[in-house]
């Protein structure tokens, strides 16, 4: 059998397979979807959350639960699979476990929040995450014949799974637990509980105001500069790093305006232009395919990232690509504002390999890869940087931080 | 307070001046003679903490930016300097100790600095073949020596733009025909004429900035371009102390970028076309006239200061990762 025909196989055997579950009786809580849902999963996880933090499933089970369902055909049910199918290896979650121990009443909160996109954004992400995990650590208590560096962890990782589940980990939010792990297991042992425990809700603390919150400072200072006055500054949906260069170039008194480009379902383009207009700036806003009309105008591109990669890759709010490639066809730079904890030694080259599903009735996927080629410069708290040498990020961090 | 005011008012009269009288030996580049400039300030400075002085060079580092004609060169040269000194392990226990070291240091490095351009022409001889054409723009120190380095092992054969409006490149031209090296000058708007004539393409800069790409006389680019499409390697030399941390996103994006560079002069009322007072058809133009115009078409004009000034002195390249 060639590739192409033993990849068709394989396909037809997971489409049964799912056709077959989607038919089959089933419960809520134990089984597990083809894909995560954004939308009407709050009822099913309010329930779910009671029994032990399991999530709710992919589209064959919730169609059973609406009414509607029996309104789906069979036939119907497998076009939507198959369709699906492109991007069914994002979320296939294993089939949760009974999770060992409660989850938190803070986390089973964020986890809400994320599953109902109320808390969007990597750097909103990661904060609520981290917010959430001082609530958990004061809250926790060393069980006898156990140390808090051993066990903390331990007790740590049903509610990181809990948060998974809701939504896929953003790559700051497993920065950041890979950064708390290591000052849980350098914690000293011979320090009483609660003083351990403060330490380590002040160097969260420390996690958030360097990392994002003096980190964003800096990008302001030398994102601005490259805002001159009269220019016409383009931007994508919204990124709390580009407002935030925005507003602070205003207060900076420079006068120019701004297109903001949004796009469906997320619009969330619509935020930053209510906060941007609180100020009087002048702003255009208008969705994607309206794009290449304003072009001619833009003097700059400011985008936001997600994650940045390795091999100079930028990973994005979906759309993001497309922007900053018709951006350079048109010689307009490309400038990504994006603080280093961000940074993933991953080698990225497509959307494909690893991206999220939103809404599952268009298929939707929430990022996208900008490749290097058609990024101009990257701004960081440790300087301006080409996407060449990207990199070399972690070495520039080292020297920062040693001196 | 008023006693270091003038303290620091003698010093930012000195600096430039120092910056001028050193800027007098042809070998010193502007990065090299700003951070001689700067190790000055510090052996004259009566700053007792890290933070006056550091303050103290800013300030001086300030001044010369405001006065040089070309601060990018100069910009990096300072900021090498300024970097160095904040960065320096200042643990002794006594400053006046410090600021001795620190120009001592300084000035070490500016003697070694000058041994530079003998290295990388050294180096770049592995680049140079015999019998090789090579394309330079301008006048550049370092290119020189690189020229005369490889005339001494083998022959080569230079084109020269004539680098308008300065016209530098006859410099070049005139120092290597006199070292017998044969040289010819090229119009700047001759370069793709002459591009599939050439072997490879040599530059000097005036600063390599963070993006990868390069900072040189205006035409650079241009040559570049040419280059790139030609198949033709384009080669840059550059002093390490030439690295700027400036990361243009455009040419527009200079500090160099006057405002009233490529602008457009304001027009007056319209006034009536000078060459034709009268409509030809009511005046026979005469014998005089007829070969006065003719004369006026195939004389050659020049730009006029004024034009010039609308004209940029350097040009950024982008690094071949950002085309």
């Amino acid at each position: 059998m060639t590739k192409a025909e033993r990849r068709e196989l394989q396909e037809r055997q997971r489409a049964t397979k799912a056709a077959a579950k989607a038919s089959g009786p089933s419960t809520p809580a134990t089984k597990p979807g083809a894909t995560p849902t954004a939308k009407g999963t709050t009822q099913s996880l309010a329930s779910a959350a009671k029994k032990s933090g399991k999530t709710a499933d992919g589209k064959p089970v919730k169609g059973e639960q609406e009414d509607t369902s029996h309104l789906h055909t069979h036939a119907q049910v497998d076009d939507t699979t198959r369709g699906l199918r492109i991007f069914s290896h994002f979320g296939l979650p294993k089939s949760p476990s009974v999770t060992k121990g409660d989850v938190h009443p803070a986390i089973i909160r964020v986890g809400l929040q994320f599953s109902d996109f109320k808390i969007t954004g990597a750097n909103a992400r990661c904060i609520a995450m981290l917010t959430a995990f001082k609530a958990v650590i004061q809250g926790y208590v060393t069980p006898p014949n156990n140390t808090l560096s051993r066990h903390l962890m331990t007790h740590l990782s049903p509610q990181i799974n809990h948060l998974v589940l809701a939504r896929p980990m953003s790559v700051t939010m497993g920065n950041a637990i890979r950064q708390l792990k290591l000052e849980i297991s350098g914690s000293d042992i011979d320090l009483p509980e609660q003083d351990a425990k403060n330490a380590l809700c002040t160097k969260i603390d420390n996690y958030i105001r360097d990392r994002i919150i003096i980190a964003d400072q800096v990008i302001q200072e030398t994102a601005g500069k490259k805002i001159k006055d009269g220019d016409v500054i383009l931007t994508y949906a919204r990124s709390s790093v580009v407002e935030k260069v925005l507003l602070r170039a205003w207060e900076d008194d420079k006068r120019f305006s701004v297109i903001i480009v949004d796009s469906r379902p997320m619009l969330e383009g619509k935020a930053l232009l209510k906060a941007l207009t609180a100020v009087s700036i002048p702003c255009t806003y208008l969705l994607l395919p309206s794009l290449p009309s304003v072009l001619p105008h833009a003097t700059t591109l400011f985008v936001g990232a997600h994650s940045i990669h390795a091999n100079g890759a930028v990973f994005s709010r979906a759309g993001t690509a497309t922007v900053a490639m018709m951006a350079k066809a048109h010689n307009v730079p490309v400038v990504v504002c994006c603080e280093t904890y961000k940074w993933s030694e991953t080698v990225r080259w497509d959307s494909f390999s690893k991206n999220e599903l939103g809404n599952l009735s268009v298929l939707c996927p929430l990022y996208d890869l900008t490749p290097p080629s058609y990024i101009t410069a990257v701004v960081t708290e440790v300087g301006v940087i080409p996407p060449s040498s990207m990199s070399s990020i972690p070495a520039a961090l080292g020297r920062t931080i040693g001196t | 307070m008023a006693a270091t005011t003038e303290a620091t008012t003698k010093d930012v009269f000195d600096i430039w001046t120092t910056y001028q009288s050193i800027l007098k030996d042809e070998e010193i580049s502007t990065p090299l003679a700003a951070i001689l400039a700067l190790t000055e300030l510090v052996q004259r400075s009566d700053a007792g903490t890290m933070f006056e002085l550091v303050k103290a060079l800013n300030d001086g580092a300030k001044v010369l930016n405001e006065r040089t004609p070309n601060p990018i060169s100069l910009n990096a040269g300072c900021e090498l300097f300024i970097a160095f000194v904040t960065l320096f392990p200042h643990d002794s226990d006594s400053f006046s100790d410090l600021k001795k070291e620190l120009v001592r240091q300084g000035q070490q490095y500016a003697n070694e600095a000058l041994t530079y351009r003998q290295k990388i022409a050294r180096l770049a001889l592995e680049f140079i073949k015999d019998d090789s054409v090579i394309l330079t723009h301008s006048y550049s120190r370092v290119v020189m020596k690189t020229l005369l380095c490889a005339h001494e092992r083998k022959r080569i054969s230079v084109y020269v733009t004539e680098a308008r409006p300065r016209g530098l490149g006859l410099r070049t031209y005139e120092e290597l025909t006199a070292a017998g090296i044969p040289c010819t000058v090229v119009l700047d708007s001759a370069v793709a004429y002459a591009m599939n004539k050439i072997d490879f393409v040599l530059v000097g800069s005036e600063a390599v900035v963070e993006s990868g790409g390069l900072i040189n006389a205006v035409g650079s680019n241009q040559i570049a371009i040419i280059a790139k499409a030609a198949n033709v390697p384009f080669y840059a030399l550059a002093e390490s102390y030439k690295f700027h941390r400036l990361f243009p996103l455009s040419q527009y994006d200079l500090p160099t970028h006057r405002p009233n560079i490529l602008s457009f002069p304001l027009m007056a009322a319209p006034t009536p076309c000078r060459k034709h007072p009268v409509p030809l058809k009511e005046q026979p133009i005469t014998a005089e006239e007829r070969n006065a115009s003719t004369l006026t078409s195939s004389q050659t004009r020049y730009m006029t200061q004024e034009q010039i000034a609308r004209n940029p002195d350097v040009d950024y390249t982008r690094s071949r990762h950002n085309l």
